[in-house]
Formats: C-alpha cells, sequence, structure tokens
C-alpha cells in the first residue's frame, strides 16, 4: 500500500516537474511563434499581390518592412482586405484577401490577388493545407498556382464560375485550368470554394472597380 | 471545418490514404508480426477497435479540455495517456473473455500502445480539424486499412518463406520492406477512383 | 548490478551492431516520411538525437527512485516532455520546416527505439553510459534516415538542401518523393547491409 501511494505521489510530482519545464519553454518561445505567424501571413499577401520580396538573408524584415509600407490592411464584409499600394503610396495596386474552404483531407487556406480593378487575378497562393504530398498538395507549386495570373473575373457565356479545373491537357475553352494531376477530389474542392470566395469578393467590392478607395 | 462525407472519407482512408502505405505509420509490429497471419488479423481487429475508440475520445478531450483551456501543446502527452489506459482496459478485456486469443497476442497488445499508427491517427484528426463523426469513420477506415496491409504483406511473406530460395540478406525485413513499396505503389492506382482521391 | 560497457564499445554499438535499423528494423514508423527531403530529415534527426541523449539520461537518473510497475509511464512522460520541447523549437525557429514534418515530430514519442533504449539500457545504467548510449544509437539511426534522404531527394527533385545536383535534362522520379520510393530505398539499403555483413546482422531468425 504505502508502495502504491509512493507511485502516485512520485508520478504526480514528476508530471508537475516536467510540466512546468515544458510550459515554460512554451511560454518563452511562444512570441516568437506568434511573430513568425505574422511574417508568413504578410509574406503570403506580398506574394498574392505580386509585390516581389528580396530574398536572402534578413528576409523577414524586409517582409515586414515591405508589408508596412505597401499594405493596408482593412475589415469588409466580415473578412479582412489588404489593399497594396504601388511604390509612391499613392496608386492602389490591387487587393488581397483570405479565402478557405474544404479541402479533401482537411481546410484550405489560400491568398488570393486582385488587381486594383477588381477584373483580373493576380496571384493566389495557399499558405496551408492538408492533402496529400505528392497529389493534392502539389497545389502550391508554381505550376498550378502560376496558371491563375491573370485569370480574367469574367463568366464566359452563361457559366456560373470563372474558372473550371479540368484533366490536366485538355483545357481549350477560356476560363478552364488544368487540374493537378491524380488529384480528383482536392481539385473539385480548390474549384468549388475558390469561386464562391471570389464571387462573395467581387460581389461585395463595387467601390473597388474604380480603383479609388 | 470539412465537408467530406463520412463514406468517401472511410474508404479514402484504407485506400488511398493508408495509415501505413501512404503515411508510414503502425510499420514496428508489422515487421515483426507480418508473418503469422492469424496473429496479424487478430492484431488488426483490436487496433480497428482502438484506434476508432481512441481517435473519438481524443477529438472530444482536445475540443472540450484541451483548446478552451490553452492547453493544446500538451495534446502529445494527453493523447498517449488516453491510449495507454484504453488499451490497457482491452487487455483486460481480452484475457477475461478472449483467452486463446490472450496467449496468441501475447506481447503484441501492450504495444498496441506505442503503435504509431494510434497516437497518429489522432494527431491527423486534429491538424485535418475532423469532427466527431468523420474522427470515429477516419479512426475506423484507418484500422482497417492497417489491417489489409498487414494481412496481405503477410500473406505475400508466409508464400515466399515457403518457397524459400531468397538471395542471402534478403529475408526478413528487407524483403518485408520491398513488399511494401510494392504494396503501396499498388495501392496509389487507387487515386484514380473518382469517388475516391 | 554488473557494470557498463566502456563508452567506445557503447558508440560503436549503437551506430553499427545495435544499429535500429539494420538490426531490429525499428523505429522506421513515423520517421521515413520525412525522408523525401534532407532538409527536414536533417531536422527530424536532430530532434531525434536530442530526445533519445536527454531522455536515456533523465531515465537513468530517475533510475534509483522509479518503482518498477510505473517505469514505462515515467519513461513516456520523459520522452513525451523532450519530444514537444523539440517541437515547440522548431516551430518557433524553424516554422517552414515545421509545417512540413507535420504530426511526425509528435510522433518520435512513440518511436519504438527511443522507449526501446530507455528499458533496455537506460533504467539499469549510469547516466553518462546511458547518455552516451542515447546518442550513439540515435546517430546510427540518424546516419541511415540520412542516406535515405539524399537518395530520395536528389532522384525525386534533382536536388540536395535545395541546391540542383542533377544536370538540367533529368526527369525527377516522382516515385520517390511518394511513400513507396521511401520503402524501396531502405529495403534495398537493408538488404545490401545485410547481405554485406551476414555475421554482424544474425539472421532474423524467429523475430
Amino acid at each position: 500500500m504505502k508502495e502504491r501511494i509512493f507511485s502516485v505521489v512520485y508520478m504526480f510530482f514528476l508530471t508537475l516537474v516536467f510540466t512546468s519545464v515544458v510550459s515554460l519553454v512554451k511560454h518563452v518561445n511562444a512570441e516568437k511563434i506568434r511573430l513568425n505567424e505574422e511574417v508568413k501571413l504578410q509574406a503570403v499577401v506580398l506574394d498574392a499581390l505580386g509585390i516581389k520580396v528580396r530574398s536572402g538573408p534578413l528576409r523577414n524584415e524586409a517582409v515586414t518592412a515591405l508589408f508596412g509600407e505597401r499594405v493596408r490592411r482593412s475589415e469588409g464584409e466580415g473578412r479582412a482586405i489588404y489593399t497594396g499600394y504601388d511604390e509612391t503610396g499613392e496608386e492602389i495596386v490591387g487587393y488581397a484577401f483570405p479565402a478557405a474552404g474544404p479541402g479533401f483531407w482537411g481546410p484550405i487556406q489560400a491568398m488570393v490577388g486582385v488587381d486594383a480593378g477588381v477584373t483580373e487575378v493576380v496571384g493566389v497562393s495557399f499558405p496551408r493545407h492538408s492533402e496529400t504530398p505528392g497529389l493534392g498538395a502539389r497545389m502550391t507549386e508554381p505550376q498550378f498556382r502560376d496558371q491563375f495570373r491573370g485569370l480574367p473575373l469574367r463568366k464566359s457565356g452563361g457559366d456560373a464560375v470563372y474558372f473550371r479545373l479540368v484533366a490536366p491537357g485538355s483545357a481549350d475553352r477560356p476560363g478552364e485550368l488544368d487540374a493537378i494531376t491524380g488529384a480528383t477530389m482536392t481539385s473539385k474542392a480548390i474549384e468549388r470554394f475558390l469561386n464562391r470566395e471570389l464571387d462573395s469578393f467581387v460581389a461585395a467590392a463595387p467601390r473597388s472597380r474604380t480603383g479609388r478607395e | 471545418m470539412n465537408s467530406i462525407d463520412p463514406g468517401t472519407l472511410f474508404f479514402a482512408a484504407i485506400f488511398t490514404n493508408n495509415i501505413l502505405l501512404t503515411n508510414f505509420l503502425g510499420l514496428c509490429p508489422y515487421i515483426a508480426i507480418s508473418r503469422d497471419l492469424r496473429a496479424a488479423s487478430g492484431l488488426g481487429v483490436a487496433v480497428v477497435f482502438v484506434m476508432s475508440c481512441t481517435a473519438v475520445l481524443n477529438h472530444l478531450i482536445y475540443y472540450h479540455v484541451l483548446l478552451p483551456y490553452g492547453l493544446e501543446h500538451f495534446r502529445f502527452i494527453v493523447f498517449i495517456i488516453v491510449i495507454a489506459s484504453f488499451v490497457q482496459l482491452v487487455e483486460m478485456t481480452v484475457e477475461r473473455y478472449f483467452p486463446a486469443l490472450y496467449v496468441v497476442l501475447g506481447i503484441f497488445l501492450p504495444l498496441i500502445t506505442v503503435n504509431c499508427a494510434i497516437l497518429g491517427a489522432s494527431l491527423f484528426m486534429v491538424i485535418r480539424e475532423y469532427t466527431v463523426v468523420q474522427a470515429a469513420v477516419y479512426g475506423a477506415g484507418s484500422g482497417i486499412g492497417w489491417m489489409m496491409a498487414i494481412s496481405l504483406v503477410g500473406a505475400i511473406r508466409e508464400k515466399l518463406e515457403k518457397s524459400g530460395n531468397l538471395p542471402r540478406g534478403l529475408e526478413g525485413p528487407a524483403i518485408t520492406l520491398l513488399i511494401t513499396g510494392m504494396l503501396s505503389l499498388a495501392f496509389i492506382a487507387f487515386s484514380g477512383m473518382i469517388q475516391i482521391q | 548490478m554488473p557494470a557498463p560497457p566502456p563508452n567506445r564499445e557503447i558508440i560503436r554499438n549503437g551506430f553499427w551492431a545495435e544499429n535500429p535499423i539494420f538490426r531490429h528494423t525499428l523505429g522506421i514508423c513515423s520517421t521515413l516520411a520525412v525522408t523525401n527531403v534532407v532538409a527536414n530529415t536533417l531536422v527530424m534527426d536532430a530532434g531525434l538525437i536530442f530526445t533519445m541523449a536527454l531522455s536515456s539520461l533523465t531515465v537513468s537518473l530517475l533510475r534509483g527512485v522509479t518503482p518498477t510497475r510505473i517505469r514505462m509511464m515515467v519513461q513516456m512522460l520523459v520522452i513525451a516532455s523532450y519530444v514537444i520541447i523539440v517541437d515547440i523549437m522548431i516551430r518557433a525557429h524553424l516554422p517552414d520546416i515545421s509545417e512540413a514534418l507535420g504530426p511526425y515530430v509528435g510522433l518520435i514519442i512513440t518511436n519504438c527505439i527511443v522507449m526501446g533504449r530507455c528499458e533496455a539500457f537506460a533504467r539499469s545504467n549510469p547516466p553518462l553510459p546511458s547518455f552516451v548510449d542515447g546518442l550513439a544509437t540515435a546517430l546510427g539511426f540518424s546516419s541511415v534516415l540520412l542516406v535515405i534522404a539524399l537518395v530520395r531527394e536528389t532522384l525525386g527533385f534533382g536536388s540536395v538542401l535545395g541546391f540542383r545536383v542533377m544536370p538540367a535534362g533529368f526527369t525527377p522520379w516522382t516515385i520517390m518523393i511518394m511513400a513507396p520510393g521511401a520503402f524501396f530505398v531502405l529495403g534495398l539499403l537493408v538488404w545490401a547491409v545485410r547481405a554485406r555483413f551476414p555475421q554482424v546482422f544474425a539472421a532474423p531468425g524467429k523475430r
């Protein structure tokens, strides 16, 4: 009986010690982790807006600096909107907004950049997803993402969507882009939520069409 | 939040995202036990049960206890304690009601605790933000997928070993790995089916 | 309690004769997944070495007081704590790699080798030899993973650590990036080593 009590007390005490150490480490690093998340978001926004960041050491600082100079964050329709300005800070070069939707294996987070007149897509990136590596995860590759550059935000001929993802190599009509090889479900998921998000953004931003706030 | 219907998720967990053949989890006991088909299937059933139940349990604990109190970084410890306790429970039950099975499984029952696949299923469940129903289905599907993989390789190995004549150095782990590789390759073919990714 | 073997022997053992992959083929579960990119593998290796060395050390330090009944739970607690620390550090200082590693860092906890060494060696040996044992085993283990990663990234991406190493006309072998590639490379490696040194890694017998 005495041994049992000792076991329980020992275990309890040990757990206390270790969880305290772990919590301490977490606390010490919490700020850095938060900072990382922030810089990542900024980098993703800049990428979607087509604003190039100088790579190499001190990239994080460059990202934050550039973001501070050229991007303004605002809220609209319950979502964050990042307005990108040119070097002078006067003219709007485009807007970036976060889009999210269910993927096949988990939620996919995207950042979409459109031009100032909201007439075409400037870029799209997928900072977060849980799709299968080698299949759905290839959405992050330039080969797939670059297809969206210059995609007109126009629905051609009675279509209800801005773009469709079709079997790679068979895209022939405007608005048809190559899906990801072997990743039918992920491609369908992306098609669905990205079109929906583009719809809602375009509909809610009539003032942006003139390129002025 | 995602909208995969449980049926598709179930089949995907077995075929296209097989926790062993695609995610490399659960290999240890696999290599050791896959030579005995009967023990392998027995272990497989236990794994299915443990995986489904712990996925659900861990889901509830994560979303109702850990997250609300900002303790997510302790999920590793908590999940594994849940799994260990649950396996203990299963072990006691099997010993009491299915003594023959208990003798066959021997040491492997407590080894389920360190079966990376079980912890892995819970961790994936968190990353992919499944609902409770999805967690249950994913756990069950993954368990069945694991069992399938282990049985397939076990069967092939049994045959290979009976026919003898493996080149030197190939017997045991090496051939198991190569067979698994081919099986993994074969399972990729399932990704072409339209209702499964 | 018998005296522990000299440190030099421990190192040699951990690296070669008792190399977890060649000898027992244990511990590959979770770690194989990250071997398609060398950078990720190096980070995973660092995490493994840190965890194994310190876990063995800690378990050894506690071996005098730990009741035998609960020793496995204690080992698990120790290992899990170190793994969480590793996870936090990677997320803070190497965020991109952290995302690529996904749940696999956490899975070091269930890695049979980590607990295996604690159980087989650390709980009945003094701290310094235990530390060396954990370190050597982890190093042996990591080297194999590194070799696999070098093959997989070179053939699958044409690069190593992000630097292109294959000639421009090279078509990457995508299979190497995916699961089967890992199994094949490891399988061939194990075969080669066991065929070349059969006496060191005795035939598996009835494992």
